[in-house]
C-alpha cells in the first residue's frame, strides 16, 4: 500500500482530497439542518413545521449549497436578469473591472517606483506619504473616490450613463490600493541594480534614455514582476469590496445582493469563485514572472 | 607626449574624520602602443588606480590626462575590461557587443556595425556562440566577450582590471596568450592590472609594482626586454625572466614587510565549563541553574585512589 502511494505520488492528490473532505465534514457538522416536526395548529389540524437547527442554523450544508448553486455553475454564461446571471458571467465582469484598475495601477506605479529607486531626495520626500497611504483599506478610499469623481458622467446616445462617478471611484480605489506593491518592488529593484551594470553604461557613455531602457529596466524586470503579481492579488481582493459598496454587477455585487436576499448558499458559491479565480490569476502571474528571471 | 599621464594623483575614500587614503603621489606615463602591467596586492588600490584613468573615479589631488586632455569622466576612448566581465545577462553575446558598437559608431550604417560586431566576435573565436546568453558561457568565454566588447569600441587605450583573476589557471594561461596575440596584431596601448607577477612579466613591456604602503605608491618601472611572441614553456628557463621575477617579488614583499604595524588585541576566552551530561535532564523552567563558570568555581574535590 505504502509503495503504491509513493510510486504514483498519490499522496499529493490523495492528501488534498482528504483535507477537502475533512473540511466539508466540519462544514456539514456546524451547518444548520432542516428539522421537520408535526404540530397541531389552532384549528386542530396536523401541520408540518420546518425549522432549521444546528450550531449555525442559517448556514446551508454542502449539499444544499450545491443544489442552490447548480444553475449558476451548469450554465455559467446564462443571463436571466441584470442580477441573476451565470457565475462566470459575473466573474468576467469583475475581471474586466480589475483589469482596468490594475492597468492604471501599473501605469502609474511603475514610474513612481523608478523615481523612488533612482532619486534619494525623491525617496526621502515621498516615503512618509507612501508609508501612510499604503495600509489604507479600500473601504476608506472608495468614498473619497466618489467625491473626487462626483462630476464624471459619460452618457451614450440614449441618455444612459455608461461611465459614472461610481465607475470612476471603483477604478480609482482598485488602482490606488493595488499600486503599492508595484511601487515598492520597482523601487527596491532599481536600487538593487548591480553597480557593475551601471559602470558598463557609464563606460559605454550610454545616454540617460538608453541606460534606462537597455540597463535599468531589464535589470529591474524580475523585481517589477514580483510587484505586479502582488498588485494583481490586491486588485482582486479590492474588487469584492468595491462591488459591494457600489452595487456594480460582478461576483462581489452578486454576493452582497444574495446576502440581502437571504440566499446564503450563493454567498459560499461566490467565496469559492473568488478564491479559485484569485488562485488562477496568481499562478498565471508567477508563470509570467519566472519567464523574466534573468541570471 | 605620452598618451596617458597621471601627475601627483592621490585618492582617498570616506568622510573627513574617518578617511582611508588609498593612493598617494601617483605618477605614471604610458606611451602610445605600450603594454604596461601594474602588479600589486589585492586591496592595495589597483582598481582605484585604473578607475582614475577610466574616469569612474576622480583624483583628490593631481590630474589624469589622455593625449594631454584632463580626464573628467568615462569615455569610449578608454575601453575598460571589468574584473567580473560585467556582461548584461539579458543580452546575447552579439547584442552585448552591439550595444557598445552602436553607441560609439553612431554614424555608421546598420550593415557596417553588424559586420564590425561579427569581426570582433571572430577575433576572440566565439562566432559559434554569438547568439548565446552570458549564462550559457564558461568564465573564460565570458571574459573573451568582455574583451571583444571593449576592443570593438576601438579605444585609444585598453584598460584591463584583473581581467583573468576569476578564471582557473589553465584558462588564464590560454587567455593571456590570446590577449598578447591580439595586442601584437593591433598594437593598442594596454594598461593591465594584475596580482600575478608571472602573468605581468609574461605579457608586459613594462612592469610597474604598486607598493602596498598605506596609502599605496608606484614603485620603479621594470623593462621587460624579452622578445615576442613569448613561449610560456621556454620562458620559465629564461635567465632574464627569472631575474625580473625575483626582482619584482622582492620589491613587493619588501614593501609589504615595511608596512607591518604592531597592534594588540585583548582576547577574552569563554568562561563556561562543560555541562555534566550524567545529570538527568530536568524539565524545570524556573530556577534553572544555568551554565557553570570557571570564575564561580572556587573549590573542587577530587577523589584520588590511594
Amino acid at each position: 500500500m505504502q509503495h503504491i502511494i509513493q510510486k504514483y505520488k498519490l499522496d499529493s492528490i490523495f492528501l488534498p482530497f482528504l483535507a477537502i473532505f475533512v473540511t466539508c465534514l466540519f462544514w456539514y457538522v456546524i451547518a444548520g439542518k432542516s428539522v421537520i416536526t408535526e404540530k397541531v395548529d389552532d384549528f386542530g389540524d396536523k401541520i408540518k413545521v420546518t425549522k432549521r437547527a444546528g450550531l449555525s442554523a442559517d448556514l446551508p450544508t454542502p449539499v444544499e449549497t450545491w443544489t442552490a448553486s447548480k444553475p449558476y455553475i451548469v450554465e455559467p454564461f446564462a443571463k436571466r436578469g441584470e442580477l441573476d446571471q451565470g457565475i462566470l458571467r459575473f466573474t468576467w465582469m469583475s475581471l474586466v473591472l480589475v483589469a482596468q484598475g490594475y492597468a492604471i495601477a501599473l501605469i502609474i506605479g511603475t514610474p513612481i517606483g523608478f523615481f523612488l529607486g533612482l532619486s534619494k531626495p525623491f525617496t526621502k520626500a515621498f516615503d512618509p506619504i507612501i508609508q501612510v497611504l499604503r495600509p489604507v483599506s479600500p473601504l476608506a478610499w472608495l468614498p473619497l473616490g466618489m467625491i473626487l469623481f462626483s462630476g464624471v458622467k459619460i452618457m451614450d446616445g440614449e441618455g444612459r450613463t455608461t461611465f459614472g462617478a461610481s465607475d470612476a471611484a471603483a477604478l480609482f480605489t482598485i488602482a490606488i490600493c493595488a499600486m503599492w506593491p508595484t511601487v515598492m518592488n520597482t523601487a527596491v529593484g532599481v536600487r538593487a541594480v548591480p553597480q557593475d551594470y551601471l559602470n558598463v553604461a557609464k563606460v559605454l557613455k550610454l545616454s540617460k534614455w538608453k541606460t534606462l531602457w537597455k540597463v535599468l529596466v531589464p535589470a529591474t524586470l524580475p523585481y517589477m514582476f514580483t510587484g505586479f503579481r502582488l498588485s494583481l492579488g490586491i486588485a482582486w481582493l479590492v474588487i469584492v469590496a468595491v462591488e459591494m459598496l457600489t452595487g456594480m454587477p460582478g461576483v462581489g455585487g452578486f454576493l452582497w445582493q444574495q446576502y440581502n436576499a437571504n440566499s446564503y448558499a450563493h454567498i459560499i458559491l461566490c467565496i469559492l469563485t473568488i478564491g479559485v479565480v484569485g488562485y488562477v490569476l496568481d499562478r498565471l502571474m508567477s508563470v509570467v514572472e519566472s519567464r523574466f528571471k534573468t541570471a | 607626449m605620452p598618451l596617458i599621464e597621471i601627475k601627483g594623483a592621490s585618492k582617498g575614500f570616506g568622510p573627513p574624520d574617518n578617511r582611508t587614503e588609498v593612493l598617494k603621489n601617483i605618477n605614471l606615463s604610458v606611451e602610445e602602443g605600450e603594454f604596461v602591467v601594474i602588479v600589486g596586492y589585492s586591496g592595495s588600490g589597483k582598481t582605484t588606480l585604473i578607475n582614475l584613468i577610466s574616469g569612474l573615479v576622480k583624483p583628490d589631488t593631481g590630474t589624469a590626462s589622455i593625449s594631454g586632455e584632463v580626464i573628467t569622466g568615462p569615455g569610449p576612448d578608454r575601453g575598460l575590461v571589468f574584473q567580473n566581465y560585467s556582461l548584461l545577462p539579458w543580452l546575447t553575446v552579439e547584442e552585448n557587443i552591439a550595444l557598445a558598437v552602436d553607441e560609439v559608431f553612431k554614424d555608421w550604417t546598420k550593415e557596417q556595425r553588424k559586420e564590425h560586431v561579427a569581426k570582433y566576435i571572430a577575433m576572440v573565436k566565439l562566432s559559434h556562440a554569438a547568439h548565446k546568453l552570458p549564462k550559457e558561457l564558461s568564465g573564460g568565454m565570458r571574459q573573451r566577450v568582455s574583451v571583444a566588447r571593449t576592443l570593438a569600441m576601438q579605444p585609444k587605450v585598453l584598460l584591463m582590471d584583473e581581467p583573468l583573476s576569476a578564471l582557473d589557471a589553465l584558462t588564464r594561461a590560454q587567455l593571456q596568450d590570446e590577449i598578447a596575440d591580439i595586442w601584437l596584431n593591433n598594437k593598442t596601448t594596454v594598461i593591465w592590472i594584475t596580482n600575478d607577477p608571472d602573468e605581468a612579466i609574461l605579457v608586459a613591456d613594462k612592469v610597474i609594482p604598486l607598493l602596498p604602503t598605506a596609502p599605496a605608491t608606484l614603485g620603479e618601472t621594470m623593462l621587460v626586454d624579452i622578445e615576442r611572441p613569448r613561449d610560456r614553456k621556454a620562458i620559465n628557463h629564461d635567465e632574464r625572466f627569472k631575474k625580473l621575477r625575483t626582482q619584482l617579488i622582492t620589491t613587493l614583499l619588501d614593501a609589504k614587510g615595511r608596512t607591518k604595524v604592531k597592534s594588540s588585541v585583548q582576547i577574552s576566552l569563554p568562561d563556561i565549563l562543560p555541562e555534566d551530561l550524567n545529570r538527568p535532564n530536568s524539565y524545570q523552567f524556573l530556577n534553572r541553574t544555568g551554565p557553570k563558570r570557571r570564575s564561580d568555581k572556587n573549590r573542587e574535590e577530587v577523589e584520588v585512589a590511594a
